[in-house]
């Protein structure tokens, strides 16, 4: 009886299929997204008129 | 210029194109250190994979293709070198010969250089590699072909460009790589299938990959070459 | 939150983004050009006002509001800002494409710095972009790289445009350096398919990736919501770099002898700003 409801709740399981938790991974993403648009935005605000230098030097 | 017959066009490729053999011809030291450097190629994979020849003979198509591109690198850098020590390049445009011309006989130079070096290339594979081969001489130089023209065409348009900017020698395997990855994967792809056998009738759509690829940057090349070396 | 509030916020959300773009393609003309007498200031406040507002409440759908989705969980959330990149990543190089081919076929500095700024967004979207798929990829496939024909085609893709910017970099002639990108750019451009379908060839013998079947009609608009708000975003970045480069190129075409000395320190961040 035991075995059976077992089996029965592990087979809800895989047919969900349902991957559990992982917010790390979208808090990551999400930071990362933030970080690189608001990096760029500096970068664009450290280069703006009158302080652009050339594009090309070495 | 812009009104040349493609009879006149094919007649001064194939002069150009007899001039830059006859180049290569007496620079041989050049030729010969090229081909050595593309053995040694070889030759390191197999110490870099270790003596495990089943390893070895199973990537041997995607060794033979890496050598022959690295080896592409160095040989696309020199041919425009050659024009720029003496500025021929700017005496061949003055001559007048049409831009285009010099784009095919310099594509069809490297190309058979290439090829050179691939039919060379072969025999010491197969040796040094342990290597079954499953089809004949023909599927071998049909991959060959494709897969040389493939590198030549766009190396020779990122050549042109590379050698008159800064830093060139990295500058060009940085654009050419990732251009030529769809070409590398499909002749690798070939050459694996050649050596070992095709039960699945796989090789058509690679070689359908490398036409097309061809077909896309000769066409290209032929129409923006000129663009690059105008002044 | 009602249906009369889902299709304001639809429809208020498209037309902000699409008056934002229009606007930015009138300050593109009036404004970016050095020397410009036109006040763009209110307005550009506005878009900014308007892309942040719409980003904070596109990442609060994304992130709170929606629910989950039926097989990924909670992880599915990353799409609604790796989707947008995506797409802003394709849509800016699809314009460095038009301004490529529009270079050669008459030169105008104008184009050659849309071409500039328009490599250089696309890089930064699809940079960040590809390290978003990377990372739905370890809790949904296990591992972050999966040879996914997708990501892989994408990061081919990025490195030929790192290749081109590299090629900006690295030449001094502002017409050459204008030419010879277009041409790189050309044939950037038309590989995209071409690697596209080869790597997908390639992988043939892989499973194919499963997106998500189930979506909710919640979660395409708050996908629409981010999307609109990244394409504001892409709209001001754009502007500012097109007008950061007409600058640039004014200066270069001005002053051609000032090229070779110049700021020595300052070629480091720059390098920086395409990784």
């Amino acid at each position: 009886m035991s075995t059976a409801l077992y089996m029965s709740t592990l087979l809800a399981q895989v047919g969900s299929g349902r991957i559990q938790g992982g917010w790390e991974y979208v808090w990551a993403a999400y930071i990362i997204a933030w970080a690189s648009l608001s990096l760029y935005a500096l970068s664009l605000w450290l280069r703006r008129h009158g302080q652009a230098t050339h594009d090309s030097k070495e | 210029m812009k009104g040349a017959r493609p009879i006149s066009l094919l007649k001064t490729v194939g002069v150009l194109l007899a001039k830059d053999l006859l180049i290569e011809w007496r620079t041989r030291a050049r030729l010969n250190a090229l081909i050595f450097f593309a053995l040694a190629t070889l030759l390191l994979f197999s110490f870099a994979v270790g003596p495990d020849t089943k390893v070895l003979a199973r990537n041997a198509g995607g060794y033979l293709w890496l050598a022959l591109l690295f080896s592409s690198v160095l040989a696309l850098g020199e041919s425009f070198r050659v024009e720029q020590e003496n500025l021929t390049l700017d005496g061949l445009r003055l001559a007048p010969a049409d831009a285009r011309a010099i784009f095919l006989s310099k594509a069809l130079g490297n190309a058979l250089l290439l090829m050179l070096l691939g039919a060379i290339l072969i025999p010491v594979m197969v040796a040094l590699y342990g290597v079954t081969v499953a089809m004949g001489a023909g599927s071998f130089a049909a991959t060959v072909t494709l897969g040389c023209m493939a590198i030549s065409a766009p190396g020779t348009v990122y050549s042109a460009i590379a050698s008159n900017a800064r830093a060139r020698d990295v500058l060009l395997p940085l654009l050419l790589f990732p251009l030529i990855i769809p070409a590398l994967l499909a002749a690798a792809k070939a050459t694996s299938l050649v050596l070992q056998g095709d039960p699945m009738n796989q090789l058509g759509s690679w070689y359908g990959l490398l036409i097309g690829f061809n077909l896309i940057y000769w066409g290209l090349g032929f129409l923006l070459f000129p663009r690059v070396i105008e002044d | 939150m009602s249906d009369l509030l889902k299709t304001v916020l639809q429809v208020l959300s498209t037309v902000a983004a699409l008056t934002s773009v229009g606007l930015g393609v009138w300050l593109g003309v009036k404004w970016a050009p050095p020397r410009s007498r036109v006040n763009g200031r209110p307005v550009l406040v506005g878009m900014t006002a308007a892309g942040l507002g719409l980003l904070a409440l596109g990442n609060w759908m994304g992130l709170v509001w929606t629910p989950s989705e039926r097989e990924m969980g909670d992880v599915y959330r990353i799409i609604y800002v790796h989707v947008p990149a995506m797409w802003m990543a394709m849509l800016a190089l699809v314009v460095n494409f038009a301004c490529c081919v529009g270079y050669l076929l008459h030169s105008s500095w104008k184009t050659d710095a849309l071409a500039e700024a328009t490599a250089e967004v696309g890089l930064l979207f699809g940079t960040y972009g590809l390290v978003l798929g990377a990372i739905w990829g370890k809790p949904t496939w296990g591992t972050y790289w999966d040879w996914d024909p997708r990501l892989t085609a994408m990061a081919i893709m990025l490195v030929t445009y790192v290749a081109y910017m590299a090629l900006r970099r690295f030449v001094e002639d502002p017409e050459k350096r204008a030419v010879w990108s277009s041409v790189v750019g050309i044939i950037s451009f038309i590989n995209l398919p071409i690697v596209w379908f080869s790597v997908k060839w390639w992988r043939s013998l892989h499973q194919e990736q499963s997106t998500p079947k189930t979506v909710d009609p919640d979660m395409t608009l708050a996908l629409r919501v981010n999307a609109w708000a990244s394409l504001i975003l892409l709209t001001l970045f754009l502007l500012h770099r097109y007008r950061i480069a007409l600058a640039t190129r004014e200066a270069e075409v001005a002053m051609p002898e000032a090229l070779p000395t110049d700021v020595p320190g300052s070629r480091d961040n720059r390098a920086s700003e395409v990784a």
